[in-house]
């Protein structure tokens, strides 16, 4: 045994400014449980199903790039805020976080042409956007990943398509969970200074491709021994219920309202 | 006070879902422990809120007598000073490597600590001997097989030359041969002072490596804390905390001892 592992280490440690190593933690923490309370949205055969919230969201976004009226878009918007004081606090900070940001921006981007006299857009816009990301989000905040990728299959999406979306957040999370141990490694072995910092990010963004490009190689070998030929079926069966009529009801009033109003 | 480790009451859980109930545990300088338990029962939580990477929902956690908490913990010369005392071994050495070569990969603590490039060299030429894979010096750590992993990641910790050694699951996946270097490399290091924590789901092996054993049940409480060979012979007690069936025993009479499982 060496005689310095036999001693007590005398050691003080310099400050150095690493706090790079917790937010990256923390973020990486973030996008994790974010995924994961995403396998906890309830579903089931009394909730709207998958396939008619993307199709209205969808169809709620062009009518609102579409519409002049700012009755319809009022009205809208309205409805989406109702909508989301629905949900649970923290989905509804999130849902209008995201919502005002965007409008904010848009609201900023515009100012310009507000100098040049014109008022519409100013008012217009910024509306639109905020209902557009609010739906959006709506439908990410009550709808699990995997519901989404697989009503893609109403919409004739080729399976493949809706198969590699799947692979992708479930690599997202799985790949994130595997850096996680890196990030805290790194954070307990940064005892003192480290002068390339930057060099030990970059080791695990390496290792990080390593592993992904070996997880892909063995999926691929495990897909081709389960008889995988290139083909992904996925059923898009669904049986509608009494949430849907209601959920399609609401949309459809606000398709009539968009076409009285334009 | 010799206490290194001491948990008062403490509990933690995940979104809700409980890991730890009400753990109280104090392990002394230069004491071995292993922790035992079925997945899932809260070993590796346990470990994580050792080292201070989480932190109790409830109950108190020292360290030398110093109270860890996330506010104490986020002034980065106080962190910094804790993570050397205490080095963490993780469950899966791949998460552990981020250096280009072993060698650099070894040198990151004592570069760290400010140690000049003569001691760094000294400190990782002793590991790279200790553990035996001077022959590994300039390769890549990803290219390694699952033992030289290991041995790498034992090597970057003990290059710190911390008081107390944290090892989660570290027979996992090693082949009975590296399996019995890693007992004896534990004891080395039990002897030469150094405080050891395990946690192991090899029966086999744990008196061998720990001189006390602490058994976590399904409920994530701690069920027995006792010295390693007498829990070991306590079976209803492991068949109880699912951590082996009924046909787990040992032959008594034997010159050398321990606990095994028959072929059906």
């Amino acid at each position: 045994m060496p005689e310095w592992l036999l001693k007590e280490e005398q050691y003080e440690p310099i400050p150095d400014r690493d706090s790079f190593i917790d937010k990256s933690i923390l973020s990486l923490l973030g996008i994790l449980s974010r995924i994961r309370a995403q396998s906890g949205i309830p579903s089931g055969k009394h909730f709207v199903h998958a396939p008619f919230k993307v199709a209205c969201t969808f169809l709620l976004v062009i009518l609102l790039s579409l519409s002049k009226s700012l009755f319809f878009i009022l009205t809208i918007n309205v409805a989406l805020l109702a909508a989301t004081s629905l949900l649970p606090a923290d989905k509804i900070f999130h849902i209008l976080k995201a919502g005002f940001a965007a409008a904010l921006f848009t609201l900023v981007i515009l100012l310009p042409s507000a100098f040049w006299g014109n008022r519409y857009g100013i008012v217009m816009l910024p509306l639109k956007v905020f209902a557009a990301v609010t739906a959006v989000n709506i439908l990410s905040r009550t709808t699990q990943w995997r519901h989404i990728t697989g009503a893609l299959k109403t919409f004739f999406l080729p399976d493949i398509f809706i198969f590699v979306l799947d692979i992708t957040i479930r690599y997202i999370f799985m790949l994130g969970e595997f850096s996680l141990p890196m990030l805290y490694a790194l954070k307990l072995r940064s005892v003192g200074k480290n002068n390339r910092k930057y060099a030990s990010l970059s080791g695990i963004t390496g290792t990080m491709f390593i592993k992904s490009k070996e997880m892909a190689e063995e999926m691929n070998a495990a897909m081709e021994c389960r008889g995988f030929t290139g083909e992904y079926r996925k059923s898009g069966r669904i049986r509608m219920n009494w949430a849907d009529a209601g959920y399609l009801l609401v949309h459809i009033l606000a398709l009539l309202i968009f076409l009285y109003l334009g | 006070m010799n206490n290194m480790i001491e948990l008062s009451d403490v509990s933690y859980s995940y979104e809700g879902t409980p890991a730890l109930k009400n753990i109280t545990l104090r392990i002394e300088k230069g004491e071995s422990v292993a922790l035992m338990g079925m997945n899932g029962s809260g070993k590796s939580t346990l470990l994580k809120l050792i080292n201070g990477i989480l932190f109790p929902d409830s109950g108190t956690y020292r360290f030398a007598g110093e109270k860890i908490t996330h506010k104490k913990m986020q002034d980065p010369l106080f962190s910094k000073r804790f993570h050397q005392k205490i080095g963490f071994v993780f469950q899966n050495a791949d998460t552990q490597l981020f250096c280009a070569d072993v060698y650099d990969e070894i040198a990151f603590g004592p570069r760290q600590m400010g140690l000049d490039e003569d001691e760094t060299e000294k400190r990782v030429e002793d590991c790279l001997s200790l553990l035996s894979i001077e022959a590994l010096r300039h390769r890549q750590p990803y290219h390694l097989s699952g033992g030289e992993k290991r041995k790498v990641a034992i090597a970057s910790v003990l290059s710190l030359n911390p008081e107390v050694l944290v090892f989660d699951e570290p027979l996992l996946g090693l082949d009975p041969r590296t399996q019995r270097w890693f007992v004896s490399f534990l004891m080395k290091l039990h002897e030469a002072g150094k405080t050891l924590l395990v946690s192991t789901h090899n029966l086999e092996m744990v008196q061998e490596m720990a001189e006390r054993a602490v058994l976590f049940d399904e409920s994530h409480t701690i069920a027995a804390d006792r010295p390693a060979g007498e829990l070991l012979k306590d079976v209803d007690l492991l068949i109880r905390t699912n951590l082996v069936d009924e046909y787990y025993h040992h032959h008594p009479g034997a010159g050398h001892q321990h606990f095994h499982i028959h072929p059906f």
